[in-house]
């Protein structure tokens, strides 16, 4: 079953063309990548998915159902669910208020009561080996720290779909090999992974399946390892 | 964090918040008339201060729809006037500011920052000049008269609505909706991300909060007795409000009440003292307390509160100190010292009467 598809997708900012005609889609289960140069239109493609901006023109499909141009809140409740390249947390809360947050207002269905809510932002703590940071505030967090916590609350609507942008960016070694096991982590609790990341080496270590975007517009989708032989793909990053 | 979790505390607002209604509920049977007039425009700053917190303090949009939303209160108060229960003339202005503040939201909640408050400015001037101009050329007047209920009655209503405003608050504050303004106020698009429906949180506490301010207005025009529109509407008291609440402090609940009351007092007490520097005077007090207490004066008031705990442990710390010492060290030697003395007396003594 198709998690994402997006149809002819375009966007314009005035006269610059950020997304041109993407055709691309997700499988249900799987971890793909998105890659690309610089200002290749990955961010602004996220933006389009999750309902921050609507499209020039072209179609979203989320689980079959279109949700181009449906509010944010909107697409949230339906289950999907992203963290941002600059973290946009709640600066002036502790961590597990930002988690609580998203827990109370992201399953609009359920009535959760308090005690009920914290052992399940403890559990998403734990699952994500941040459990003695939850009562830090955030402006005291690292951003290797910060960056997890935007994942666990993206995790606390219990999403299916999961929207990662450039969450290995700018992490040292170590953490970097953590986040790589936490996404796998996250697959296997049944969740579908969408991600833009530069970090090559992550790519090729959890991804299943690479889509490369030049300009705005597709020019690969495959393995990792089909990706990386592909010659279109080493013109654009390496030069002739 | 200290300072935020001993004041933040429900029993204590909640203590606090029952206190003050009822030191208000009986201030008028101990004090002379004056008293109570005086309360009476304090109370309207403090209602006007605290509704405006209401949903500008955690969203950081600054409304100066304030004199609009109050104006509109005034106006229909005036228009009602006799034709109904005083009672019920209130509910229906807080309801009538309701929707214009419902409208306003709609049209204003998109926008971001200096367009906002550029925005609420415009339509307070729009409203005023509004009926202003419907005023004159077709019921002929530019003002109208009240018949006024007495200063007794308008305090009481002033003081039920003030409860209201503070015990709605305190709820809103402390449910998730209220946190989920806070997260608006910090981070917009985090905040619609993970599931928040903002432009609906947003324009219904807007509205919400104007409720207080027209049922304020409708009970302030009938201790004016005559308004017109630039009574109603009198930019100040957009102006007013936001200047309040940041002198006292929006963070928490006391913070708009007490910058209302002493903001209040200080403006009157330096109309009649230096009336031709006044404006000057609360200009430069503003501009000391936005330089030098970014939190607003309450945060002053609860250092200093808690200063004033960590010196009263340190005293009592220091007096066992001073006992224990004078119990472990000084009391065995002195009583040593008095029990050689006495020997050695005794046994002069001893020697002298032999």
């Amino acid at each position: 079953m198709k998690m994402l598809e997006g149809i002819g997708i375009t966007h314009r900012f005035g006269g610059l063309m950020a997304v041109d005609n993407a055709e691309f889609h997700v499988e249900q289960g799987e971890i793909v990548g998105l890659i690309g140069p610089n200002g290749a239109g990955k961010t602004t493609l996220f933006n389009i998915v999750s309902g921050a901006i609507k499209p020039t023109s072209g179609r979203i499909l989320f689980k079959g159902e279109e949700v181009t141009g449906m509010k944010p809140h909107l697409i949230c409740h339906r289950g999907m669910a992203r963290t941002f390249q600059t973290t946009k947390l709640f600066t002036s809360m502790s961590a597990f208020e930002n988690v609580r947050l998203a827990l109370l207002f992201g399953n609009p269905e359920r009535k959760i009561g308090r005690k009920e809510a914290e052992k399940e932002i403890n559990q998403l703590f734990a699952v994500m080996g941040m459990l003695s940071d939850r009562n830090k505030p955030v402006k005291d967090m690292s951003l290797a720290l910060q960056k997890r916590l935007e994942i666990v609350r993206a995790l606390a609507t219990n999403p299916q779909l999961l929207l990662l942008d450039e969450v290995m960016s700018g992490l040292t070694a170590k953490e970097l090999s953590q986040s790589m096991q936490l996404i796998s982590q996250l697959r296997n609790r049944g969740i579908t992974i969408f991600m833009i990341e530069h970090v090559m080496h992550a790519i090729m270590g959890v991804c299943d399946r690479v889509i490369v975007f030049h300009y705005g517009s597709k020019i690969a989708d495959g393995t990792p390892s089909d990706v990386a032989k592909d010659p279109t793909v080493n013109t654009v990053y390496l030069g002739k | 964090m200290l300072i935020s979790t001993i004041f933040s505390k429900r029993k204590f607002v909640l203590s606090m918040i029952v206190l003050s209604v009822l030191l208000l509920a009986i201030a008028p049977l101990f004090t002379p008339p004056y008293v109570t007039i005086s309360l009476i425009t304090i109370l309207m700053y403090v209602i006007l201060t605290l509704s405006w917190t209401m949903f500008s303090g955690p969203t950081n949009y600054i409304s100066l729809a304030t004199a609009a939303l109050f104006g509109v209160g005034v106006y229909s108060s005036a228009v009602l006037k006799d034709s109904l229960p005083l009672v019920l003339i209130v509910i229906i202005s807080g309801l009538l500011s309701f929707i214009l503040a419902l409208l306003i939201g709609l049209l204003t909640l998109r926008l971001k920052g200096v367009y906002f408050i550029l925005f609420t400015f415009g339509v307070t001037a729009l409203i005023r000049n509004a009926i202003q101009w419907w005023e004159i050329h077709f019921t002929l007047t530019v003002g109208r008269h009240v018949s006024g209920p007495g200063n007794e009655t308008v305090y009481t209503y002033l003081v039920i609505i003030y409860s209201l405003t503070l015990i709605f608050m305190f709820l809103l504050q402390n449910s998730s909706y209220g946190m989920a303004l806070q997260g608006i106020g910090e981070n917009e698009d985090a905040a619609e991300h993970i599931g928040i429906d903002v432009t609906r949180l947003k324009v219904l506490t807007f509205a919400v909060s104007a409720i207080f301010m027209g049922a304020a207005g409708a009970v302030m025009a009938t201790r004016w007795r005559y308004i017109d529109p630039t009574i109603a509407f009198n930019p100040l008291l957009s102006f007013l409000p936001v200047l309040m609440a940041i002198f006292g402090g929006t963070s928490m609940l006391g913070g708009p009440i007490l910058g209302a009351v002493i903001f209040t007092l200080l403006q009157q007490y330096l109309i009649t003292e230096y009336p031709y520097l006044y404006m000057l005077l609360m200009g430069l007090t503003l501009v000391i307390v936005i330089l030098y207490l970014p939190g607003g004066l309450l945060v002053l008031v609860m250092k200093l509160y808690i200063r004033l705990v960590i010196q009263w442990a340190k005293t009592k710390f220091q007096w066992q100190m001073l006992k224990t010492r004078w119990q472990e060290t000084w009391r065995p030697r002195v009583s040593m010292a008095l029990a050689q003395w006495r020997l050695r007396m005794g046994w002069r003594l001893g020697r002298k009467r032999s």
